[in-house]
Formats: C-alpha cells, sequence, structure tokens
C-alpha cells in the first residue's frame, strides 16, 4: 500500500519537475532490465560488471561487516556491563570511535588498506561494533539482578548463570541492534565505495554522478533500497523467531 | 527437633547510602532456628528483615558476625538454601516446566528423572496444565507458583522466602499459603524443612508460623512462640493465645499502644 502510494507521488512528481533531475519509475525500471547483467554506461568506465554483481559485493561487504561487527561488539558489551575495570578501558576507546563520522575516517582507512573491500567493509564493521556495544552493555545493565541471584541459589555456576541467563535475557536487546546496524551499514557501505572501491552500488553511483545519469543512479539507489528493505524484513522474522519468549502476552487468566 | 539448622551470631550489616552516610540495616542479631521450623521475620519496612533473609541466602556478605547453615558457614549463595524472591525470578526465556527443572539441571541430575521431579511439583502446586506455557502467559499468582515449585523441586533443605506473596490478591494469596503449607508438611516431622519467611503482613505471619521474629531498626527485639494447631482456621485465628501474639505484632509495629 505505502509502495503504491509513493510510487504514485513519485510519478505525480515527474510531470512538475524536469526529466533530467527526475526520472519517471517506469524509465527507472526499465534501466534496472537493462542494467541488470551488464551496463554498458559503466564498461564505458572499465567497469564490467552490472548491477546484479555490484549488489553482491555490497550486501557481502555488508554482512561481513555486521558479522564481525556482531562477534566483537556484542560480548564485549555484555563482558564490560559485569567488569567495572574493563569497561573503564573500553568505553573511552569505542565511545569516541563511534563518534568519528565516516567520512573523516574513510580516508585513513583507504590509505591504511588500500581500496580492496576490506577497507569499506572495516569502516562499517567499527560502526556495527560500537552501536552492538552499547545495546549489548545496555540489555546487561537493565535485565533484573533477580534472575542471576535465583540462578546463583538454585545452584548454577557462574559459566551457567552466563549462559542461561545473560545471554538469553539479553538476546531481544541484541537483536534489535543488530536490526538497526544492519539499517544503517547499507547507508555506510555505499558512502566508504563512494570514497574510494573498484565495486560495488556505491561505486556506480559515484561513477554515473560523475556522467549526471540520474536516470543510472536512481536505479541502483533502488536496488539498494530494495535490497536494504529485504533483509530488514528476513532480519526481523529472525529476531521473532530466536525470542519467541519475549512476544507480548496472550492470556493472562488463572 | 532439637538440632540447630540456621544460627545467626552477632550479625551485623551496614552500608553507604549514596550522599555518604552509614547505615545500618542490621546490628549484632542473633539467631537460632532449628530444623522443621517455620519462622516469620516481621517488621515495619526497613527494618532489616530482607537484608537478613539475603545474608543467610549467601547473596549479602555480612559486614560483622557470623551465619552458620548446616553447620557450615556462609560464603556464597547455593543450591541447599532456596529462595523465593519479591520479584517475579521466573525466567521469562524459559518454558514453565524448564524452570521447575532449572536447578536440578544445575545439579547433573539426569534428563528424565528431573522431568520426573518438575511434573510433581508442578502437579503438586496446580499447575501441570502450563507446564509447556510460556512465563507470560501465567498470571501473577501462577508465577508464584512456579516459584515455589521451582525451590521445593531443587530439594533445599532450607527455604527462604522474602515477601513472596506481597503483591498478590487476598484470594491468590491464601491459596498460595496452602500450598506452602502443604508442601512443607508433607516431610515426617523431623524431616520437614526449615523455612525462614519474611512478611510485613501480621495475619500472614499468624497463619503460617511456628514462631515469629520481629525485628526494629536492624535488632531482634521479639520472639513469639505460635502454638496454634494446624490448619490454622478462621477461628483459631481468634483464640485468645492468638488475639494476644496479634496485639504484641501490630504494639511492635506501631500500630496499637503498648499495653
Amino acid at each position: 500500500m505505502g509502495i503504491l502510494l509513493l510510487l504514485a507521488l513519485w510519478q505525480a512528481l515527474t510531470s512538475v519537475v524536469a526529466r533530467s533531475s527526475l526520472p519517471t519509475p517506469l524509465s527507472v525500471a526499465i534501466r534496472i532490465r537493462q542494467d541488470f547483467i551488464h551496463a554498458d554506461q559503466l564498461s564505458f568506465y572499465g567497469l564490467n560488471t552490472g548491477l546484479l554483481d555490484s549488489m553482491a559485493y555490497t550486501a557481502t561487504n555488508v554482512a561481513a561487516a555486521v558479522l564481525m561487527g556482531a562477534v566483537v561488539g556484542a560480548p564485549l558489551g555484555l563482558v564490560t556491563a559485569r567488569f567495572r575495570l574493563l569497561r573503564a578501558l573500553v568505553d573511552p576507546v569505542l565511545m569516541t570511535a563511534g563518534t568519528i563520522p565516516i567520512i573523516v575516517l574513510a580516508p585513513f582507512f583507504l590509505i591504511w588498506f588500500g581500496v580492496d573491500r576490506i577497507s569499506a567493509m572495516l569502516l562499517v564493521a567499527i560502526f556495527v561494533t560500537v552501536i552492538l556495544y552499547v545495546f549489548a552493555q545496555r540489555a546487561a545493565d537493565n535485565i533484573d539482578p533477580v534472575y542471576e541471584e535465583s540462578a546463583y541459589t538454585l545452584g548454577a555456576s557462574r559459566a551457567r548463570v552466563v549462559r542461561d541467563v545473560l545471554l538469553p535475557g539479553t538476546v531481544p536487546q541484541i537483536l534489535g541492534g543488530i536490526r538497526i546496524a544492519l539499517a544503517g551499514a547499507w547507508g555506510l557501505e555505499a558512502i566508504a565505495e563512494l570514497m574510494g572501491a573498484q565495486y560495488g552500488i556505491g561505486k556506480i553511483v559515484q561513477l554515473l554522478a560523475g556522467a549526471t545519469d540520474v536516470e543510472g543512479i536512481f536505479a541502483a539507489l533502488l536496488v539498494l533500497g530494495v535490497v536494504a528493505v529485504a533483509c530488514d524484513g528476513l532480519a526481523a522474522w529472525v529476531v521473532a523467531r530466536l525470542a519467541v519468549w519475549n512476544q507480548p502476552a496472550r492470556t493472562g487468566a488463572e | 527437633m532439637s538440632d540447630v539448622k540456621i544460627e545467626a551470631s552477632a550479625l551485623s550489616r551496614s552500608y553507604r547510602r549514596a550522599d555518604g552516610a552509614e547505615v545500618k540495616a542490621l546490628s549484632a542479631v542473633d539467631l537460632r532456628i532449628e530444623a522443621g521450623q517455620f519462622v516469620c521475620l516481621v517488621g515495619p519496612s526497613g527494618c532489616g528483615k530482607t537484608t537478613l533473609l539475603q545474608i543467610i541466602a549467601g547473596l549479602v556478605p555480612p559486614s560483622g558476625g557470623n551465619i552458620v547453615v548446616n553447620g557450615q558457614r556462609v560464603t556464597a549463595p547455593g543450591p541447599s538454601r532456596g529462595m523465593v524472591f519479591q520479584k517475579d525470578s521466573v525466567f521469562p526465556w524459559m518454558r514453565v516446566h524448564a524452570n521447575v527443572e532449572y536447578g536440578l539441571s544445575c545439579r547433573g541430575v539426569a534428563k528424565a528423572e528431573r522431568q520426573k521431579v518438575a511434573a510433581q511439583y508442578l502437579e503438586r502446586v496446580g499447575l501441570s496444565h502450563v507446564a509447556g506455557a510460556w512465563p507470560r502467559e501465567l498470571s501473577g499468582g501462577m508465577l508464584k507458583r512456579v516459584a515455589v515449585a521451582t525451590v521445593f523441586a531443587n530439594g533445599a533443605d532450607v527455604l527462604l522466602l522474602d515477601e513472596p506473596f506481597g503483591a498478590l490478591d487476598y484470594v491468590t494469596k491464601r491459596q498460595l499459603h496452602d500450598v506452602l503449607l502443604t508442601l512443607w508438611a508433607e516431610g515426617e516431622a523431623g524431616r520437614r524443612r526449615t523455612v525462614v519467611f519474611v512478611t510485613h503482613d501480621v495475619d500472614e505471619a499468624m497463619i503460617l508460623a511456628d514462631r515469629i521474629v520481629v525485628l526494629r531498626a536492624g535488632r531482634v527485639v521479639d520472639d513469639l512462640a505460635v502454638a496454634a494447631d494446624r490448619p490454622r482456621t478462621t477461628d483459631a485465628l481468634l483464640l485468645p493465645g492468638m488475639v494476644r501474639i496479634k496485639h504484641i505484632l501490630l504494639t511492635h509495629l506501631g500500630l496499637e499502644a503498648a499495653r
């Protein structure tokens, strides 16, 4: 429904705005089909790919970055929530890293790691790490101490308390954090590619912007948007599956 | 019935408030509780009764003095002292039967055996029909039943209950008193579990306790035996001996002038 409304609005706008600044939905759709496997306009710049391959490149980077960030950020957030000294050490480092704009960070990464995918991946991974660190830490802070106390009085070891209380009790918030990180990661990955990359949706946008090929840019961004929305839907589904117990109560009668 | 189960000697606990002031939650508490006794700790809020319970559980270390349970000094929480908390402590991420089995699984009891024990205690508290449910699907009273079943299933011979039924409505509370007393009484005399039950509700203490210990400002100020027969009916609570105890308790709580 919302998509139809958006399309209608877009179509309506094309009648007032010049074609060169706003292409019609139909022309963009046709352009996506044309460029999907191999884009002629791009081979002109020496880029022998299409939207599909570029999207795959970008998606792989985002997935790898979210994975890296989750593996580092979430456990670090949980651990620091329980050990004050470690928290005092890690907090300032990650909080500082989190406030540096990606535009400032990107040139350094390009110098250090080159224009390969590793640069963009690490840039996005840092952002994801910070988000998940904060989410996991907050989740561990907020979990009611009564659960841990109860587990200890029932005979649980420290390791079991982490496995049976701390992890499951924080999973919904951490998964929520992964969804937010994922949503932001698409944009950041595209920016990182704009700043310097050899492939990817961001690279296409950068090249076509040089040629003011608005239609081509729209086509690339639309593909990115559709994939991002689809991934968010998938993530939401996984979140709901992994934390079944956390659904709103259906009944509560005795 | 003469063996001492819980022995507190010169127990004290103080902590520093955020404004820097030193607060004494408990000072020089001496208390001996015999095996199989049902003891209620009663007192106005802030009198230290919850602190005393947490020290017995091993959740809070004493600032001074000693706490000995089963002849051993308490240094950490453990499965020999089961605890039912004021707040809901049932894990929302485990189904009801998994919650009841949790303590047993921590102690390495085989799956078939712990499923049997859990099913048995869920039946005792009248919750067999929701064994496979998620805790969010239960009412507050049902969650308390799960918590009670969990500590009983775990086999602790000392049970510590911290105002467990404080937030429940009157009917549910009375039903849970019956559940608790039935489970407590099922062991033959001498093998009964020892119960320490914190409450601020005078009537609740009189229905449940063999002995009521009154705390005020971190000290034991009275220690009353409740000899009435069980089950304690409405009429039993109106016997002269019981009414006298009620007057004493209300006086300690500052609700009646001393006579």
